[in-house]
């Protein structure tokens, strides 16, 4: 948990503040050794993620938007009354709908319903590889690897690289 | 200034947004879709002022409008339209048609609320919907004259949020036939982003700086394995070691390659990359070099294997552990969705699309994938578009130039007439 304010954007974190160590999220997927299909996903997932992470819905964002600087009353009041005008009109149903992904309109649409020969977008999924031949890459220095940490499964090619493995990355993080 | 035509093209990218007028060669603004915060700040830059020469993307927290490929958070959305219609394009939307590149298979909930946008929103006179394979297949059939005798072509879009391989025939998509990879320009940036933090330096909040070090510095290798041998040679010898220096906030506003020289010495290679050194993958394990070196700056970091193993993922998605076939499978699944009739054809008339094809060499490495899972008595012809990242705009511009496109539109008051769902009928799919 600690490391999660690390991950997401600190609001005064600066350039020099950063820091030369593994991202705190794969550490934290590495580190569920006891689920490692599970962390294998939640790095996928992570492939589609934004800098901010999961939007947070903060209902105070609108004023956000435009200059900070000139806050007098009577912008204020323009503003809250832009902001009143579009949240009757649109209704609660668009605030929620905005903060929905994708995954949860595609679920919502329920495309398996449909006629097989309707094409879908689950349909033009690729489907998987017809030769399933994975090639690993050595996680401290990107060679072929052929090795697999015993404690948490990461690939490494040589014992230099266990080493450093060991040293500075396998399991470091865990709480 | 517009085209004469009154109409605004719009290629809502899940990356770039390109917008401008039909008729034009090219799209007026080309800036990023989304907004971003400076940490500590309480303003959102909105599309093209992140492209300010004075502005530092260093930390900034994105909200983006499009997740994976789908126009999913429109409040963002029309902050962005807004921003681009009235100070980039300058128009009125009450008084302009607008013509959206829409993601194929998009949902009728989204499609829904991307008219609700449209109109109620933003106030557009008259919509129109096309998607971007058949408006790439339009664009280049107008340049080639095989692919205009030919009437079809494959399209293979590989974008910022995905990739899909899309039969065209006679400037409409084969739906049925389109296959779909899970990956693209986003996904491998936040791979990258992985790989650097994981080896030298936190960047996991450097989204925008970390896409320009992959635009920048990534290729596409010809030969893995030797290229993976000669990226274990130390600094000097190493031909694909280079730097990128972050943004510092004081001297420098925005990041960049260290040494440009440096970081071209790969493209003189031998083309096909059998090295003559097969040697040194024993000599060089002595020489193996820490990324590590005490001298790096604390706003720098360096790639060498990376640069081509990013964008090796769009070639074997299963190295990363997603369960999908490759771009070249991608392809001929596609293909061979078509009739057979068509198969052959479509071979010889792959266009590739989109900013992931950008990388140096992507084209050869297609090719060179492709031939061994085609028929041999097929040809394989590989288009590769002059500007891909404005291909599916230019072809936009066109449709929207013709004389009969308002016809194709639905107008405002027949969408407050017949709502989403009855006007979408008109748009085919
Ligand atoms: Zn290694
Ligand atoms: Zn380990």
């Amino acid at each position: 948990m600690e490391g999660e304010e690390e991950e997401n954007v600190g609001p005064f974190r600066r350039t020099s503040a950063r820091t030369r160590r593994m991202a705190t999220r794969m550490a934290s997927a590495l580190a569920s050794s006891d689920n490692r299909a599970q962390a294998a996903l939640a790095r996928l997932e992570a492939l589609e993620n934004d800098n901010a992470g999961p939007e947070v819905v903060d209902p105070n964002d609108d004023d956000e938007y435009g200059s900070d600087d000139e806050e007098d009353h009577v912008l204020m009041q323009k503003k809250q009354s832009k902001n009143m005008k579009r949240k009757t009109r649109q209704g609660k149903a668009l605030e929620k709908k905005a903060a929905r992904s994708f995954m949860d309109v595609l679920h919502e649409a329920n495309l398996e319903s449909l006629p097989p020969h309707v094409p879908t977008y689950s349909r033009a999924a690729v489907g998987p590889p017809s030769t399933s031949s994975r090639r690993y890459y050595c996680s401290v220095c990107g060679n072929a690897a052929n090795y697999t940490c015993v404690r948490c499964g990461t690939r490494f090619c040589s014992c230099r690289c266990q080493v450093i493995h060991n040293d500075t990355r396998c399991l470091k993080f865990v709480a | 200034m517009t085209g004469g035509s009154g109409v605004v093209v719009l290629d809502n990218g899940g990356g770039l947004l390109k917008a401008g007028f039909g008729g034009d060669m090219n799209p007026t603004a080309v800036v990023p879709n989304c907004m971003a915060k400076p940490p500590g700040s309480k303003k959102w830059l909105v599309a093209d002022q992140l492209q300010a020469q004075d502005v530092d993307v260093t930390g900034m927290a994105l909200k983006r409008p499009i997740d994976r490929g789908y126009l999913i958070n429109t409040e963002v959305q029309r902050e962005v339209w807004e921003r681009v219609l009235r100070n980039l394009l300058q128009v009125d939307p009450t008084n302009s048609s607008l013509l959206l590149v829409e993601p194929q298979f998009n949902p009728p909930a989204l499609q829904h609320a991307t008219d609700e946008l449209v109109f109620e929103e933003l106030g557009f006179k008259s919509f129109c919907v096309a998607d971007a394979p058949s408006l790439v297949h339009l664009y280049e059939a107008s340049h080639q004259p095989s692919l205009f005798r030919a009437q079809c072509s494959l399209v293979v879009d590989c974008g910022f949020s995905f990739t899909h391989a899309s039969p065209v025939l006679q400037n409409f998509t084969l739906n049925y036939a389109v296959r779909r990879m899970d990956l693209g320009g986003k996904a491998l940036t936040n791979y990258l982003k992985e790989l650097v933090s994981y080896r030298s330096l936190n960047v996991m909040d450097e989204t925008l700086l970390i896409d320009d070090a992959k635009e920048k510095l990534c290729f596409v290798s010809l030969d893995v394995p030797g290229d993976l041998r000669l990226a274990r040679l130390s600094s000097k010898d190493n031909p694909f070691r280079c730097s990128y220096i972050l943004p510092d906030g004081i001297t420098y506003k925005k990041g960049f390659v260290k040494d440009l020289d440096e970081a071209r010495r790969y493209c003189s290679l031998p083309a096909n990359g059998e090295s003559a050194n097969n040697d040194s993958a024993e000599s060089d394990r002595s020489k193996f070099e820490d990324k590590k070196k005490p001298e790096l700056s604390q706003n720098e970091f360096v790639l060498t294997n990376e640069r081509f193993l990013v964008p090796e993922m769009l070639f074997h998605p299963i190295d990363l552990g997603m369960n999908q076939a490759g771009l070249a499978e991608c392809i001929v699944r596609a293909i061979q969705a078509c009739h057979p009739y068509l198969q052959p054809v479509l071979f010889e008339s792959i266009i590739v699309t989109g900013g992931s094809t950008l990388f140096p060499r992507f084209t050869e490495r297609l090719e060179k994938e492709l031939r061994p899972l085609v028929p041999d008595d097929y040809q394989v012809k590989i288009i590769a578009q002059e500007d891909p990242i404005l291909g599916a705009w230019r072809g936009g511009s066109l449709l929207a130039h013709r004389p009969d496109f308002e016809s194709m539109c639905i107008t405002k008051s027949e969408y407050e007439e017949m709502g989403s769902m009855r006007c979408r009928r008109r748009f085919f799919h």
